[in-house]
Protein backbone atom coordinates (compact mmCIF):
# COMPACT_ATOMS: atom_id res chain seq x y z
CA UNK A 1 0.00 0.00 0.00
CA UNK A 2 1.79 3.28 -1.19
CA UNK A 3 0.67 6.49 0.11
CA UNK A 4 0.52 8.96 -2.57
CA UNK A 5 -1.34 11.68 -1.25
CA UNK A 6 -4.31 9.29 -0.06
CA UNK A 7 -5.09 10.79 3.52
CA UNK A 8 -6.56 7.32 4.72
CA UNK A 9 -3.20 5.56 3.03
CA UNK A 10 -1.32 8.23 5.16
CA UNK A 11 -2.93 7.43 8.34
CA UNK A 12 -3.27 3.87 8.49
CA UNK A 13 -0.02 3.50 6.99
CA UNK A 14 1.83 5.93 9.79
CA UNK A 15 -0.03 3.69 12.82
CA UNK A 16 0.88 0.35 11.34
CA UNK A 17 4.42 1.14 11.71
CA UNK A 18 4.55 2.64 14.84
CA UNK A 19 2.02 0.89 16.78
CA UNK A 20 0.90 -2.20 14.83
CA UNK A 21 -0.34 -4.10 17.85
CA UNK A 22 -2.04 -1.41 19.41
CA UNK A 23 -5.84 -1.44 19.67
CA UNK A 24 -7.02 1.08 17.17
CA UNK A 25 -11.01 0.43 17.92
CA UNK A 26 -12.65 -1.41 20.76
CA UNK A 27 -16.09 -2.75 20.45
CA UNK A 28 -17.88 -4.56 23.31
CA UNK A 29 -15.14 -7.47 23.99
CA UNK A 30 -13.34 -7.10 20.30
CA UNK A 31 -10.27 -4.97 19.37
CA UNK A 32 -9.22 -3.93 16.35
CA UNK A 33 -5.68 -3.26 16.01
CA UNK A 34 -3.73 -0.73 14.32
CA UNK A 35 -2.14 -3.78 11.60
CA UNK A 36 -5.80 -5.55 11.57
CA UNK A 37 -7.31 -2.19 10.37
CA UNK A 38 -4.80 -1.38 7.69
CA UNK A 39 -5.45 -4.33 6.12
CA UNK A 40 -8.65 -4.81 6.55
CA UNK A 41 -9.22 -1.53 5.12
CA UNK A 42 -7.27 -2.75 2.15
CA UNK A 43 -9.49 -5.26 1.96
CA UNK A 44 -12.78 -3.14 1.89
CA UNK A 45 -10.74 -1.51 -1.14
CA UNK A 46 -10.21 -4.59 -3.72
CA UNK A 47 -13.47 -5.97 -2.61
CA UNK A 48 -15.43 -2.27 -4.11
CA UNK A 49 -13.30 -2.29 -7.09
CA UNK A 50 -13.88 -5.63 -7.36
CA UNK A 51 -17.50 -4.68 -7.68
CA UNK A 52 -16.75 -2.18 -9.97
CA UNK A 53 -16.51 0.96 -7.85
CA UNK A 54 -14.33 3.86 -8.99
CA UNK A 55 -12.19 6.58 -8.08
CA UNK A 56 -15.08 9.33 -7.27
CA UNK A 57 -18.11 6.96 -7.18
CA UNK A 58 -19.90 8.09 -3.71
CA UNK A 59 -20.64 4.98 -1.68
CA UNK A 60 -23.01 5.39 0.83
CA UNK A 61 -22.32 4.04 4.54
CA UNK A 62 -25.48 2.84 6.66
CA UNK A 63 -23.80 1.48 9.31
CA UNK A 64 -24.02 1.71 13.21
CA UNK A 65 -20.18 2.69 14.92
CA UNK A 66 -18.85 -0.49 13.99
CA UNK A 67 -15.51 -2.17 13.00
CA UNK A 68 -17.24 -2.34 9.59
CA UNK A 69 -18.25 1.28 9.62
CA UNK A 70 -14.46 2.42 9.86
CA UNK A 71 -12.85 -0.54 7.51
CA UNK A 72 -15.36 0.72 5.34
CA UNK A 73 -14.93 4.40 5.60
CA UNK A 74 -11.01 4.43 5.36
CA UNK A 75 -11.39 1.55 2.60
CA UNK A 76 -13.56 3.20 0.12
CA UNK A 77 -11.06 6.51 0.96
CA UNK A 78 -8.21 4.00 -0.17
CA UNK A 79 -10.06 3.32 -3.11
CA UNK A 80 -10.31 7.46 -3.77
CA UNK A 81 -14.23 6.67 -3.86
CA UNK A 82 -16.50 8.95 -1.94
CA UNK A 83 -17.37 7.44 1.63
CA UNK A 84 -20.95 9.21 2.56
CA UNK A 85 -22.25 7.74 6.13
CA UNK A 86 -25.22 8.73 7.27
CA UNK A 87 -27.79 7.97 10.18
CA UNK A 88 -28.60 4.13 10.44
CA UNK A 89 -31.94 5.86 11.14
CA UNK A 90 -33.53 7.25 8.50
CA UNK A 91 -36.51 6.29 6.65
CA UNK A 92 -36.80 4.52 3.43
CA UNK A 93 -37.78 7.13 1.92
CA UNK A 94 -35.27 9.63 3.46
CA UNK A 95 -32.73 6.71 2.04
CA UNK A 96 -33.72 7.03 -1.63
CA UNK A 97 -33.40 10.52 -1.27
CA UNK A 98 -30.01 10.75 -0.15
CA UNK A 99 -29.00 8.08 -2.80
CA UNK A 100 -30.25 9.89 -5.66
CA UNK A 101 -29.24 13.31 -4.66
CA UNK A 102 -25.59 11.61 -4.15
CA UNK A 103 -25.85 9.70 -7.09
CA UNK A 104 -24.04 6.94 -5.25
CA UNK A 105 -23.21 4.09 -7.04
CA UNK A 106 -22.78 1.75 -4.14
CA UNK A 107 -24.47 1.35 -0.66
CA UNK A 108 -22.95 -0.38 1.97
CA UNK A 109 -25.83 -1.36 4.80
CA UNK A 110 -26.84 -3.65 7.68
CA UNK A 111 -29.27 -6.78 6.33
CA UNK A 112 -32.17 -5.59 7.80
CA UNK A 113 -31.83 -1.71 7.36
CA UNK A 114 -34.73 0.31 5.09
CA UNK A 115 -32.07 1.42 2.68
CA UNK A 116 -31.52 -1.93 0.58
CA UNK A 117 -35.62 -1.63 -0.04
CA UNK A 118 -34.64 2.14 -0.77
CA UNK A 119 -31.36 1.76 -3.08
CA UNK A 120 -33.74 -0.80 -5.75
CA UNK A 121 -35.55 2.36 -6.52
CA UNK A 122 -32.59 4.24 -7.07
CA UNK A 123 -31.47 4.47 -10.98
CA UNK A 124 -27.35 3.97 -10.67
CA UNK A 125 -26.95 1.79 -7.18
CA UNK A 126 -24.93 -0.98 -8.96
CA UNK A 127 -23.11 -2.28 -6.02
CA UNK A 128 -25.67 -3.12 -2.54
CA UNK A 129 -23.50 -4.85 0.41
CA UNK A 130 -25.72 -6.07 2.94
CA UNK A 131 -22.53 -5.43 6.06
CA UNK A 132 -22.56 -7.22 9.68
CA UNK A 133 -20.79 -5.24 12.44
CA UNK A 134 -17.43 -6.79 11.24
CA UNK A 135 -17.67 -6.46 7.34
CA UNK A 136 -19.45 -8.02 4.86
CA UNK A 137 -19.69 -11.70 4.08
CA UNK A 138 -16.52 -12.56 2.18
CA UNK A 139 -14.55 -9.50 3.34
CA UNK A 140 -11.32 -12.17 4.07
CA UNK A 141 -10.88 -13.66 1.02
CA UNK A 142 -9.83 -10.41 -0.46
CA UNK A 143 -6.37 -9.45 -0.51
CA UNK A 144 -4.69 -6.91 2.55
CA UNK A 145 -2.09 -5.32 -0.37
CA UNK A 146 -3.89 -2.48 -2.25
CA UNK A 147 -1.82 0.63 -4.63
CA UNK A 148 -3.87 3.04 -3.14
CA UNK A 149 -5.14 5.70 -5.63
CA UNK A 150 -4.77 9.43 -4.97
CA UNK A 151 -7.72 11.55 -4.31
CA UNK A 152 -9.93 12.30 -7.15
CA UNK A 153 -9.60 15.87 -8.62
CA UNK A 154 -12.86 15.81 -9.72
CA UNK A 155 -14.61 14.74 -7.01
CA UNK A 156 -15.12 14.75 -3.14
CA UNK A 157 -12.94 13.11 -0.60
CA UNK A 158 -15.98 12.04 1.80
CA UNK A 159 -18.91 13.60 2.28
CA UNK A 160 -21.83 14.23 4.94
CA UNK A 161 -25.52 14.52 5.08
CA UNK A 162 -26.75 17.72 7.02
CA UNK A 163 -30.20 18.56 7.40
CA UNK A 164 -31.69 21.63 5.31
CA UNK A 165 -33.95 24.10 6.27
CA UNK A 166 -36.81 22.88 3.67
CA UNK A 167 -36.20 19.53 5.71
CA UNK A 168 -34.44 17.96 2.84
CA UNK A 169 -30.74 17.50 3.90
CA UNK A 170 -28.10 18.55 1.84
CA UNK A 171 -24.63 17.16 0.68
CA UNK A 172 -21.27 18.71 2.97
CA UNK A 173 -18.46 17.58 0.83
CA UNK A 174 -15.11 17.58 2.00
CA UNK A 175 -11.69 17.05 0.37
CA UNK A 176 -10.02 13.69 2.08
CA UNK A 177 -7.30 16.10 3.47
CA UNK A 178 -9.85 17.76 5.72
CA UNK A 179 -10.12 14.71 8.14
CA UNK A 180 -6.35 15.64 9.16
CA UNK A 181 -8.15 19.71 10.33
CA UNK A 182 -9.65 18.27 13.71
CA UNK A 183 -6.27 16.55 14.66
CA UNK A 184 -4.10 20.22 14.31
CA UNK A 185 -5.97 22.95 16.54
CA UNK A 186 -8.34 21.17 18.58
CA UNK A 187 -7.17 17.98 18.97
CA UNK A 188 -3.48 18.75 19.28
CA UNK A 189 -3.48 22.42 20.68
CA UNK A 190 -6.53 22.44 22.64
CA UNK A 191 -7.32 19.28 24.04
CA UNK A 192 -3.86 17.43 23.57
CA UNK A 193 -4.91 14.33 22.98
CA UNK A 194 -2.01 11.85 22.84
CA UNK A 195 -1.27 8.93 22.03
CA UNK A 196 -2.63 6.82 25.10
CA UNK A 197 -5.38 8.01 25.00
CA UNK A 198 -8.51 5.89 24.62
CA UNK A 199 -11.59 8.39 22.84
CA UNK A 200 -15.12 7.46 23.58
CA UNK A 201 -17.70 9.18 21.10
CA UNK A 202 -21.60 9.16 22.02
CA UNK A 203 -22.42 10.81 18.91
CA UNK A 204 -22.43 8.79 16.08
CA UNK A 205 -19.59 8.97 13.10
CA UNK A 206 -22.14 9.30 10.34
CA UNK A 207 -22.34 12.80 12.08
CA UNK A 208 -19.03 15.44 12.13
CA UNK A 209 -18.34 15.28 15.24
CA UNK A 210 -18.91 11.63 15.85
CA UNK A 211 -16.20 11.81 12.69
CA UNK A 212 -14.22 13.86 14.08
CA UNK A 213 -13.93 12.24 17.67
CA UNK A 214 -14.40 8.76 16.26
CA UNK A 215 -11.84 8.92 13.37
CA UNK A 216 -9.83 12.21 12.81
CA UNK A 217 -8.71 12.64 16.57
CA UNK A 218 -7.75 9.01 17.47
CA UNK A 219 -5.70 7.37 13.68
CA UNK A 220 -4.59 11.41 14.02
CA UNK A 221 -2.84 10.69 17.04
CA UNK A 222 -1.85 7.09 16.92
CA UNK A 223 -4.80 6.44 19.78
CA UNK A 224 -7.22 3.86 20.82
CA UNK A 225 -10.87 4.63 19.83
CA UNK A 226 -14.06 3.04 21.42
CA UNK A 227 -17.30 2.42 18.97
CA UNK A 228 -20.79 1.75 20.25
CA UNK A 229 -23.40 0.00 18.01
CA UNK A 230 -26.16 0.59 19.80
CA UNK A 231 -28.83 3.52 21.11
CA UNK A 232 -26.88 5.52 23.80
CA UNK A 233 -29.23 5.73 26.58
CA UNK A 234 -27.21 7.20 30.09
CA UNK A 235 -27.28 3.52 31.33
CA UNK A 236 -25.55 2.56 28.16
CA UNK A 237 -22.77 4.92 27.81
CA UNK A 238 -22.27 4.41 31.65
CA UNK A 239 -21.56 0.98 31.13
CA UNK A 240 -19.20 1.25 28.27
CA UNK A 241 -17.33 3.80 29.95
CA UNK A 242 -17.00 1.13 32.89
CA UNK A 243 -15.71 -1.26 30.68
CA UNK A 244 -13.55 0.36 28.22
CA UNK A 245 -12.26 3.16 30.63
CA UNK A 246 -11.58 6.19 27.67
CA UNK A 247 -9.58 9.26 29.03
CA UNK A 248 -11.57 11.65 26.26
CA UNK A 249 -15.39 11.55 26.41
CA UNK A 250 -17.35 13.16 23.49
CA UNK A 251 -20.98 13.70 24.10
CA UNK A 252 -23.68 16.31 23.46
CA UNK A 253 -25.45 18.45 26.21
CA UNK A 254 -28.93 16.14 26.14
CA UNK A 255 -26.97 13.17 26.52
CA UNK A 256 -25.17 14.81 29.41
CA UNK A 257 -27.91 16.19 30.86
CA UNK A 258 -29.46 12.28 31.32
CA UNK A 259 -26.32 11.09 32.26
CA UNK A 260 -26.17 13.03 35.10
CA UNK A 261 -29.84 11.73 36.65
CA UNK A 262 -28.34 8.66 35.97
CA UNK A 263 -24.90 9.77 38.12
CA UNK A 264 -24.39 8.00 41.33
CA UNK A 265 -21.17 9.03 43.49
CA UNK A 266 -18.77 6.24 44.26
CA UNK A 267 -20.69 3.72 42.04
CA UNK A 268 -18.67 1.33 40.19
CA UNK A 269 -21.22 1.01 37.35
CA UNK A 270 -21.00 5.19 36.91
CA UNK A 271 -17.39 5.26 37.14
CA UNK A 272 -15.60 8.31 35.56
CA UNK A 273 -12.55 8.05 37.32
CA UNK A 274 -10.59 6.86 33.91
CA UNK A 275 -12.00 10.32 31.98
CA UNK A 276 -9.72 13.59 32.32
CA UNK A 277 -11.75 15.32 30.22
CA UNK A 278 -15.31 15.47 29.07
CA UNK A 279 -16.31 17.74 25.92
CA UNK A 280 -19.64 18.60 24.71
CA UNK A 281 -20.81 20.17 21.09
CA UNK A 282 -23.72 19.97 18.85
CA UNK A 283 -25.75 22.19 20.72
CA UNK A 284 -24.89 24.97 23.25
CA UNK A 285 -24.08 23.85 26.73
CA UNK A 286 -26.25 24.91 29.36
CA UNK A 287 -24.11 26.93 31.97
CA UNK A 288 -26.26 25.11 34.98
CA UNK A 289 -25.45 21.74 33.51
CA UNK A 290 -21.98 22.31 32.80
CA UNK A 291 -21.83 23.52 36.33
CA UNK A 292 -23.52 20.52 38.40
CA UNK A 293 -21.06 18.26 35.90
CA UNK A 294 -18.07 19.36 37.17
CA UNK A 295 -19.24 19.29 40.52
CA UNK A 296 -21.38 16.35 40.91
CA UNK A 297 -18.37 14.00 38.65
CA UNK A 298 -15.51 16.11 39.60
CA UNK A 299 -14.71 15.29 35.68
CA UNK A 300 -14.03 18.84 33.56
CA UNK A 301 -16.16 19.72 30.83
CA UNK A 302 -15.41 21.56 27.40
CA UNK A 303 -18.12 23.36 25.29
CA UNK A 304 -17.59 23.99 22.50
CA UNK A 305 -19.37 24.73 18.67
CA UNK A 306 -18.21 23.56 15.34
CA UNK A 307 -20.34 22.07 12.23
CA UNK A 308 -20.98 20.26 9.39
CA UNK A 309 -19.19 22.16 6.83
CA UNK A 310 -16.22 22.83 8.87
CA UNK A 311 -16.18 19.22 9.76
CA UNK A 312 -14.24 20.40 12.99
CA UNK A 313 -15.31 22.28 15.98
CA UNK A 314 -13.97 26.24 15.66
CA UNK A 315 -14.48 27.63 18.87
CA UNK A 316 -13.45 25.82 22.10
CA UNK A 317 -12.89 26.29 25.85
CA UNK A 318 -9.86 25.42 27.05
CA UNK A 319 -8.77 22.63 29.27
CA UNK A 320 -8.26 24.27 32.58
CA UNK A 321 -9.70 27.69 31.77
CA UNK A 322 -13.57 26.33 31.15
CA UNK A 323 -16.17 28.84 31.45
CA UNK A 324 -19.56 27.67 31.99
CA UNK A 325 -22.15 29.33 29.67
CA UNK A 326 -19.78 29.99 26.83
CA UNK A 327 -18.64 28.39 23.91
CA UNK A 328 -14.88 29.27 24.91
CA UNK A 329 -12.28 31.16 22.44
CA UNK A 330 -11.30 30.48 18.92
CA UNK A 331 -9.59 27.70 17.83
CA UNK A 332 -6.10 28.25 16.85
CA UNK A 333 -6.07 27.56 12.76
CA UNK A 334 -9.61 29.60 12.53
CA UNK A 335 -10.98 33.04 12.27
CA UNK A 336 -14.11 33.98 13.43
CA UNK A 337 -15.92 37.45 13.03
CA UNK A 338 -19.50 38.97 14.58
CA UNK A 339 -21.58 40.77 12.05
CA UNK A 340 -25.13 42.49 11.70
CA UNK A 341 -27.88 41.74 9.31
CA UNK A 342 -25.41 43.86 6.77
CA UNK A 343 -22.62 42.35 7.61
CA UNK A 344 -20.82 44.96 9.44
CA UNK A 345 -18.68 44.08 12.37
CA UNK A 346 -20.52 44.40 15.85
CA UNK A 347 -18.28 45.25 19.22
CA UNK A 348 -18.13 43.34 22.10
CA UNK A 349 -21.47 42.70 23.96
CA UNK A 350 -23.25 43.14 21.52
CA UNK A 351 -25.14 40.09 19.43
CA UNK A 352 -23.80 38.98 15.72
CA UNK A 353 -23.50 36.89 13.22
CA UNK A 354 -20.97 34.34 13.52
CA UNK A 355 -18.76 33.52 10.55
CA UNK A 356 -15.52 31.58 10.52
CA UNK A 357 -12.85 30.62 8.20
CA UNK A 358 -9.86 29.02 8.32
CA UNK A 359 -8.80 24.87 6.97
CA UNK A 360 -10.54 22.12 6.12
CA UNK A 361 -14.37 24.16 5.53
CA UNK A 362 -16.36 22.94 2.79
CA UNK A 363 -16.83 25.37 -0.39
CA UNK A 364 -19.95 24.58 -1.94
CA UNK A 365 -23.03 22.34 -0.85
CA UNK A 366 -23.25 19.25 -3.02
CA UNK A 367 -25.64 20.97 -5.98
CA UNK A 368 -27.41 23.48 -3.51
CA UNK A 369 -26.07 26.83 -5.32
CA UNK A 370 -28.29 28.44 -3.66
CA UNK A 371 -27.66 27.34 -0.18
CA UNK A 372 -24.37 27.87 -1.20
CA UNK A 373 -24.86 31.08 -1.85
CA UNK A 374 -26.17 31.94 1.38
CA UNK A 375 -23.47 30.09 3.36
CA UNK A 376 -20.14 29.96 1.84
CA UNK A 377 -19.20 33.80 1.71
CA UNK A 378 -16.57 35.73 -0.26
CA UNK A 379 -12.72 35.37 1.10
CA UNK A 380 -13.59 31.90 2.74
CA UNK A 381 -15.71 33.00 5.38
CA UNK A 382 -18.73 30.71 6.48
CA UNK A 383 -22.20 32.13 8.00
CA UNK A 384 -22.75 29.61 10.31
CA UNK A 385 -26.26 30.90 11.22
CA UNK A 386 -25.71 30.84 14.98
CA UNK A 387 -25.69 34.12 16.85
CA UNK A 388 -23.00 35.05 19.63
CA UNK A 389 -22.04 37.93 21.54
CA UNK A 390 -18.36 37.79 22.29
CA UNK A 391 -16.72 39.09 25.57
CA UNK A 392 -13.48 39.18 26.09
CA UNK A 393 -12.38 36.90 23.26
CA UNK A 394 -15.19 34.32 24.90
CA UNK A 395 -18.17 33.35 22.16
CA UNK A 396 -21.63 33.02 24.18
CA UNK A 397 -24.47 31.58 21.95
CA UNK A 398 -27.39 33.14 21.54
CA UNK A 399 -29.63 31.47 19.27
CA UNK A 400 -30.00 30.86 15.94
CA UNK A 401 -30.77 33.74 12.86
CA UNK A 402 -32.83 31.41 11.05
CA UNK A 403 -35.82 29.15 12.44
CA UNK A 404 -33.51 25.30 12.67
CA UNK A 405 -33.42 24.12 16.21
CA UNK A 406 -30.27 22.12 17.19
CA UNK A 407 -31.56 19.67 19.19
CA UNK A 408 -28.99 16.85 20.48
CA UNK A 409 -27.10 17.80 17.75
CA UNK A 410 -29.66 16.96 15.53
CA UNK A 411 -30.70 19.50 13.37
CA UNK A 412 -34.14 19.72 12.79
CA UNK A 413 -36.15 21.68 10.29
CA UNK A 414 -39.14 23.10 11.55
CA UNK A 415 -41.00 22.01 8.29
CA UNK A 416 -40.63 18.74 8.60
CA UNK A 417 -42.18 18.55 12.13
CA UNK A 418 -45.48 20.33 10.72
CA UNK A 419 -45.75 18.77 7.75
CA UNK A 420 -46.20 15.23 10.10
CA UNK A 421 -48.31 16.94 12.59
CA UNK A 422 -50.32 18.27 9.60
CA UNK A 423 -51.15 14.64 9.10
CA UNK A 424 -53.30 14.90 12.11
CA UNK A 425 -57.07 15.61 11.68
CA UNK A 426 -57.44 18.00 14.42
CA UNK A 427 -54.52 20.11 13.07
CA UNK A 428 -55.83 23.02 10.75
CA UNK A 429 -52.41 24.81 11.27
CA UNK A 430 -48.82 24.70 13.21
CA UNK A 431 -45.57 26.09 13.65
CA UNK A 432 -43.13 24.60 15.37
CA UNK A 433 -40.18 27.03 17.51
CA UNK A 434 -37.93 26.89 20.35
CA UNK A 435 -38.47 26.18 23.29
CA UNK A 436 -35.94 26.38 26.46
CA UNK A 437 -36.26 23.53 28.49
CA UNK A 438 -33.80 22.91 31.51
CA UNK A 439 -31.69 26.02 29.42
CA UNK A 440 -31.89 22.99 25.82
CA UNK A 441 -33.56 23.71 23.16
CA UNK A 442 -36.66 21.89 22.16
CA UNK A 443 -39.15 21.89 19.80
CA UNK A 444 -42.47 23.48 20.57
CA UNK A 445 -45.30 22.94 18.33
CA UNK A 446 -48.19 26.09 18.20
CA UNK A 447 -51.41 24.31 16.77
CA UNK A 448 -54.63 25.83 15.42
CA UNK A 449 -57.25 23.00 15.90
CA UNK A 450 -59.58 21.95 13.13
CA UNK A 451 -62.96 23.21 14.28
CA UNK A 452 -64.75 20.80 15.71
CA UNK A 453 -62.28 19.51 18.07
CA UNK A 454 -62.00 20.82 21.55
CA UNK A 455 -58.70 22.45 22.26
CA UNK A 456 -57.97 21.20 25.83
CA UNK A 457 -55.13 18.85 27.27
CA UNK A 458 -56.44 15.77 25.44
CA UNK A 459 -55.75 16.98 22.34
CA UNK A 460 -52.44 18.31 23.11
CA UNK A 461 -51.59 14.66 24.38
CA UNK A 462 -53.01 13.02 21.80
CA UNK A 463 -51.10 15.06 19.53
CA UNK A 464 -47.88 14.79 21.25
CA UNK A 465 -48.15 11.22 20.94
CA UNK A 466 -49.11 11.23 17.47
CA UNK A 467 -45.85 13.41 17.14
CA UNK A 468 -43.52 10.20 18.94
CA UNK A 469 -45.42 7.36 17.22
CA UNK A 470 -44.29 9.35 13.24
CA UNK A 471 -41.11 11.08 14.23
CA UNK A 472 -37.56 11.00 15.52
CA UNK A 473 -37.11 11.56 19.28
CA UNK A 474 -35.24 14.84 18.48
CA UNK A 475 -37.66 16.33 15.67
CA UNK A 476 -40.42 15.49 18.45
CA UNK A 477 -42.41 18.25 19.88
CA UNK A 478 -41.99 18.36 23.92
CA UNK A 479 -45.13 20.73 24.28
CA UNK A 480 -48.40 21.28 22.10
CA UNK A 481 -50.22 24.70 22.70
CA UNK A 482 -53.18 25.50 21.06
CA UNK A 483 -53.91 28.57 19.73
CA UNK A 484 -56.55 30.05 17.65
CA UNK A 485 -54.15 31.47 15.24
CA UNK A 486 -50.14 31.74 14.17
CA UNK A 487 -48.62 35.52 13.85
CA UNK A 488 -47.92 35.85 10.32
CA UNK A 489 -46.74 38.31 7.97
CA UNK A 490 -48.93 40.39 5.63
CA UNK A 491 -47.58 37.44 2.71
CA UNK A 492 -49.35 35.02 5.04
CA UNK A 493 -45.59 33.21 5.86
CA UNK A 494 -45.77 32.39 9.43
CA UNK A 495 -43.95 34.36 11.92
CA UNK A 496 -41.60 31.21 13.50
CA UNK A 497 -39.32 33.55 15.80
CA UNK A 498 -42.38 35.24 17.32
CA UNK A 499 -43.32 31.91 18.64
CA UNK A 500 -39.69 31.11 20.17
CA UNK A 501 -39.39 30.77 23.98
CA UNK A 502 -35.74 31.16 25.04
CA UNK B 1 -49.28 22.97 47.93
CA UNK B 2 -48.25 19.39 47.87
CA UNK B 3 -48.26 17.22 44.55
CA UNK B 4 -48.95 13.88 44.62
CA UNK B 5 -47.68 10.90 43.12
CA UNK B 6 -50.40 10.32 41.34
CA UNK B 7 -51.35 13.93 40.14
CA UNK B 8 -47.32 13.26 38.44
CA UNK B 9 -48.35 10.14 36.91
CA UNK B 10 -51.49 12.50 35.19
CA UNK B 11 -49.21 15.19 34.30
CA UNK B 12 -46.85 12.51 32.70
CA UNK B 13 -49.52 11.38 30.73
CA UNK B 14 -50.86 14.63 29.42
CA UNK B 15 -46.81 15.62 28.68
CA UNK B 16 -47.12 12.72 25.66
CA UNK B 17 -46.34 9.74 27.90
CA UNK B 18 -47.80 6.16 26.87
CA UNK B 19 -50.35 5.54 29.90
CA UNK B 20 -48.96 2.38 30.44
CA UNK B 21 -45.57 3.57 31.52
CA UNK B 22 -46.90 6.41 33.39
CA UNK B 23 -49.32 3.96 35.27
CA UNK B 24 -46.96 1.65 36.36
CA UNK B 25 -44.09 3.82 37.28
CA UNK B 26 -42.17 2.83 40.42
CA UNK B 27 -42.39 6.18 42.01
CA UNK B 28 -39.01 5.41 44.22
CA UNK B 29 -37.00 4.27 41.37
CA UNK B 30 -34.67 6.63 38.88
CA UNK B 31 -37.37 7.18 35.99
CA UNK B 32 -34.98 7.26 33.09
CA UNK B 33 -34.22 3.14 34.28
CA UNK B 34 -38.13 3.03 33.87
CA UNK B 35 -38.09 3.59 30.39
CA UNK B 36 -38.95 7.61 30.03
CA UNK B 37 -36.59 8.50 27.52
CA UNK B 38 -34.87 11.97 26.22
CA UNK B 39 -38.41 13.23 24.43
CA UNK B 40 -40.36 12.40 28.03
CA UNK B 41 -38.59 13.93 30.11
CA UNK B 42 -38.11 17.37 28.56
CA UNK B 43 -42.09 17.35 28.17
CA UNK B 44 -43.01 16.37 31.68
CA UNK B 45 -40.31 19.13 32.87
CA UNK B 46 -42.16 21.85 30.33
CA UNK B 47 -45.68 20.60 31.45
CA UNK B 48 -44.99 20.79 34.73
CA UNK B 49 -42.91 24.82 34.33
CA UNK B 50 -46.70 25.34 32.63
CA UNK B 51 -48.63 24.20 35.18
CA UNK B 52 -47.18 25.16 38.69
CA UNK B 53 -46.03 28.66 37.14
CA UNK B 54 -42.78 28.41 37.81
CA UNK B 55 -39.05 28.27 36.01
CA UNK B 56 -37.30 25.20 37.40
CA UNK B 57 -33.79 25.96 37.98
CA UNK B 58 -31.80 24.50 35.95
CA UNK B 59 -29.35 22.57 37.91
CA UNK B 60 -31.84 21.48 41.07
CA UNK B 61 -34.05 20.38 38.40
CA UNK B 62 -31.05 17.95 37.28
CA UNK B 63 -31.18 16.14 40.38
CA UNK B 64 -34.69 14.92 40.48
CA UNK B 65 -34.64 11.67 38.92
CA UNK B 66 -37.76 9.59 40.54
CA UNK B 67 -41.32 10.46 40.73
CA UNK B 68 -40.33 11.13 45.01
CA UNK B 69 -37.93 13.39 43.87
CA UNK B 70 -40.58 15.54 41.96
CA UNK B 71 -43.17 15.46 44.17
CA UNK B 72 -40.90 17.07 47.15
CA UNK B 73 -39.40 19.35 45.07
CA UNK B 74 -42.79 20.54 43.88
CA UNK B 75 -44.15 20.42 47.51
CA UNK B 76 -41.16 23.04 48.57
CA UNK B 77 -41.76 25.06 45.31
CA UNK B 78 -45.59 25.10 46.05
CA UNK B 79 -47.12 24.37 42.67
CA UNK B 80 -50.45 25.31 42.42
Amino acid sequence: MSEHANIAARLLNRNRNRCPHKAAYLCGDDTLTHLALAAEAARFANLLRGRGVMPGDRVLLVLPDSFAAVKAFLGTMLLSACPTPVSTLLSAEEYAFVLADSGARALICAEESPALDAARAVPGVDCVLPCGLDGPWGLADFSTGFEAAPPSPDGPGFMLYSSGSTGRPKGVPHAQADLLVPGKGWGGLVLGVRADDVIFSASKLSFAYGLESSVSLPLDAGATAVLMPGKPGPYELFETIARHRPSLFFCVPTLYSMLLRAYEPNAAETDLSSVRLCFSAGEALPEGLCRQWTRATGVEILDGIGSTEACNVFISNRPGQALCGSSGQVVPGYEARLVDDDGEGVSDGTPGNLHVRGEGICSAYWNRPGKTAETMLADGWLATGDVYVRDKGFYFHKGRSDDMLKIGAHWVSPVQVEEALREHPAVLDCAVAALAVEGLVRPCAHVVPRPGFEAGPKLAAELLRFARRSLPPPQCPVRVVLVDELPKTATGKVQRFRLRQL
Amino acid sequence: MAVSVADLRALLEEAGVKPELARSLDPAAPLLRQGVDSVDFPAFCALLEERCALALDEEAVLKLRTLEDFARFLGEASCK
